[in-house]
Formats: structure tokens, C-alpha cells, sequence
């Protein structure tokens, strides 16, 4: 980019103007594919509908599938960390699912929860027992949230979901976890 | 072009000023121009250090943000000292001591549709390392209406794009490409 930009500015050499440079640093490709100007484009095209600057966020924000989802009160669902660490510690029976990624789980996780990453967690709603006490937690608290959603879809009642993740458990339960 | 270089310049860029395709004459274009660079982070800071110590004569960079510790593995225009600081100063701090002969200017704020036009005005290229998509459309959009190039760039996990958006000098522009956002669920964050 900083080659670009001086190429630009001193006129010499070939920039990439209409053409995309792709590069994969993992097999360490790179590839040049042509780009032309799309004369239906709806800023630069023959027929432009954006004559001024817009409102962006709502641009980008609007194309979000608006779908509609069972109102859920988050002050019934989720518990803090203080009161998630006081629940472990009294040795009730129950499942605690960390919905995060592999790689997360392996920076820091809360046993004795078990691995049910977001990205999979359709697989192992069947092996749930919707008569235990279900605890999740994220890394901030969201992807929990969906998770639960999810349960509570499938006719699960008894549901808790830890209030900021194990950001928050590791900044106000336990200082010696690690943070990313 | 009545830009001169001085005697320090022309020792600081001897190794281009020795290159033909450079030379004297393309080492004042560098001093003579203007270049805005949006966002100081990943993509940003290789830049900013980078153009900074080519000789940009003057560089603009806009950033909202502060510096945190976990920006700084690869975001290298900043120090583990300057976690908390406006990453605006802490990268103008690394190119000044680079090189001190350029001028720096810092915009900490974001991009807005009320402050592109005016900003873009005062530059020849437009940089873009931005993190977002709707800053991206608005870059875009915005170099269009000032009729600058646009650098572009952007990295996810393992993979990057380059290109360069002109369409008043015969390219595509953003657009062109993609039409309108992902859906935001699934921008990873
Ligand atoms: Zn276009």
C-alpha cells in the first residue's frame, strides 16, 4: 500500500488501479485479478443514486437481516460472575457450557464446564438434559445469550447465562486468568 | 515545481535520489505531497512509519482510538509504554523520531460524513486502513466526491486485498466491487 501511494504520487510504474492484488499468507499466494469500473455502479456508475455522503452507519447496519426473536429479559437469565463462582462452590448438580471457540477455550477456561463452541452448538442440544440447571458463558457475554436463545427455543427452562463472560469472571473472580 | 530539498533531505534520501526512476525530481513530488492516512493500526502503522520515512512531505492520519496492549503485536507504531494513549500521538511520536523533517498532522476523531469532504480536500491520495465497513464506504464515497485515489487495503486472518480506487482516473471504486455491506452478523469483529 505505501509502494501504491508513492507510485501515485511520483507518476512512475504501473499502480494497481483496476487490478486487485489477493495475497494468502498461509499457502503464500498471491494472485492479480482484473478489476473494471461496473457501469451500474450506484456511486461511480453511468446512472449514480448516491449524489452525496450518506448515513454509513445505517448503511451498513440496515442490510442486517432483521429477524424477529422471542423478547428475552436479560435481568431473569443472566447471573454475575460472583454469584455463577458462589453456585459452582456449593457443589449443586448442573451443566456449565463455554459456547467460545477451541482456541479461546485453550487461553483460559471455568471447569468443570464442557466445550460446546457457538459455531457447532446445534450438535449438542441433543445430548442436554433439559431437567439439569444449565450454565453458559462467552467471552463477553453475547454468544451465550444466543446460545441460551436457542435452548429456550427447544422448550429448555432452566437456564442462566454469565453476565459479561469470562472477561468479567477473570477481572472480578479470578485476577490470575488470563485476559485477551 | 519550485520545492527545493535541502542539504539534510538530500543526505536523508540519497538511496533514492540515486534511483533513476526517482531522482531529485520524483524525491520533491514525495516533499511536495499530501497524504491522509485513516487509522493508525494494523494496516496503518507499517504505513505511517513507512511514508513518514520515504519523505512524505506532509502526512495526515486520523484515528479515534487509544492504544491497548493487545493492538500491539501488530500494530507496530506503538510502544508498551504508550498503552492508554491516543494512538494518533503515539504513532506522530514513532514517525518524528524516524524522521523529523516531515510535517505530521493528527486528526483524533473518527471519519464522518460531516468532516470527510473538508479533510479529503486537503490532500493528493487518500490511504485507507481502516477496521470497519461503514468508515470504508464512507472513505470511498468521499474520495470519489473529492476526486482522489484511494489506496485500499485490508486483511482478514491470513488473507489480504490491495488494489488501488480511481474512477476519475479510469479505475473502479469500492462499490464497484461490493455493492453494499455483509450482513452485520456476520462481520467478524
Ligand atoms: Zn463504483
Amino acid at each position: 500500500m505505501a509502494t501504491e501511494t508513492v507510485k501515485l504520487i511520483m507518476g512512475i510504474g504501473k499502480t494497481l488501479t483496476g487490478r486487485l492484488l489477493l495475497f494468502d499468507a498461509l499457502r503464500m499466494s498471491f494472485k492479480d485479478v482484473k478489476l473494471k469500473r461496473n457501469t451500474d455502479c450506484e456511486l461511480c456508475g453511468d446512472k449514480p443514486s448516491i449524489k452525496e455522503l450518506i448515513d454509513y452507519v445505517a448503511f451498513c447496519d440496515v442490510q442486517m437481516p432483521k429477524v424477529k426473536e422471542p423478547e428475552l429479559n436479560l435481568a431473569e437469565v443472566e447471573i454475575s460472575p460472583q454469584e455463577f463462582r458462589g453456585i459452582l462452590d456449593s457443589g449443586k448438580k448442573l451443566t456449565v457450557l463455554d459456547v467460545r471457540e477451541p482456541f479461546e477455550w485453550d487461553i483460559a477456561h471455568i471447569p468443570p464446564a464442557r466445550l460446546t463452541p457457538l459455531s457447532q452448538f446445534d450438535n449438542f442440544i441433543a445430548e442436554l438434559n433439559p431437567e439439569e440447571d444449565i450454565y453458559l458463558y462467552c467471552y463477553k457475554g453475547k454468544r451465550s445469550i444466543t446460545a441460551l436463545k436457542k435452548l429456550k427455543a427447544k422448550g429448555f427452562t432452566k437456564l442462566k447465562s454469565v453476565a459479561g463472560g469470562i472477561d468479567r469472571y477473570a477481572q472480578e473472580v479470578d485476577p490470575d486468568m488470563p485476559r485477551y | 515545481m519550485d520545492i527545493q530539498l535541502t542539504n539534510d533531505e538530500i543526505g536523508r534520501y540519497s538511496r533514492h535520489l540515486t534511483l533513476p526512476q526517482v531522482g531529485m525530481a520524483g524525491q520533491k513530488k514525495m516533499k511536495a505531497a499530501r497524504v491522509l492516512l485513516i487509522g493508525a493500526g494494523g494496516l496503518g502503522s507499517p504505513l505511517g512509519l513507512y511514508l513518514g520515512a520515504a519523505g512524505i512531505g506532509h502526512l495526515g492520519i486520523m484515528d479515534h482510538d487509544t492504544v491497548d496492549v493487545s493492538n500491539l503485536h501488530r500494530q507496530v507504531a506503538h510502544g508498551t509504554k504508550d498503552a492508554g494513549r491516543p494512538k494518533v500521538e503515539s504513532i506522530k511520536d514513532t514517525i518524528t523520531n524516524i524522521n523529523p523533517l516531515i510535517e505530521v498532522t493528527t486528526y483524533q476523531e473518527r471519519l464522518t460524513r460531516d468532516n470527510a469532504l473538508r479533510i479529503f480536500q486537503d490532500y493528493d491520495v487518500i490511504v485507507d486502513g481502516s477496521d470497519n465497513f461503514a468508515t470504508r464506504y464512507l472513505t470511498n464515497d468521499a474520495a470519489f466526491f473529492a476526486q482522489k485515489p484511494l489506496v485500499y487495503g485490508s486483511i482478514f486472518m491470513f488473507e489480504g486485498q490491495i488494489t488501488v480506487f480511481h474512477p476519475h482516473g479510469g479505475g473502479p471504486c469500492y462499490r464497484c466491487l461490493y455493492s453494499s455491506p455483509p450482513p452485520a452478523a456476520l462481520v467478524p469483529s
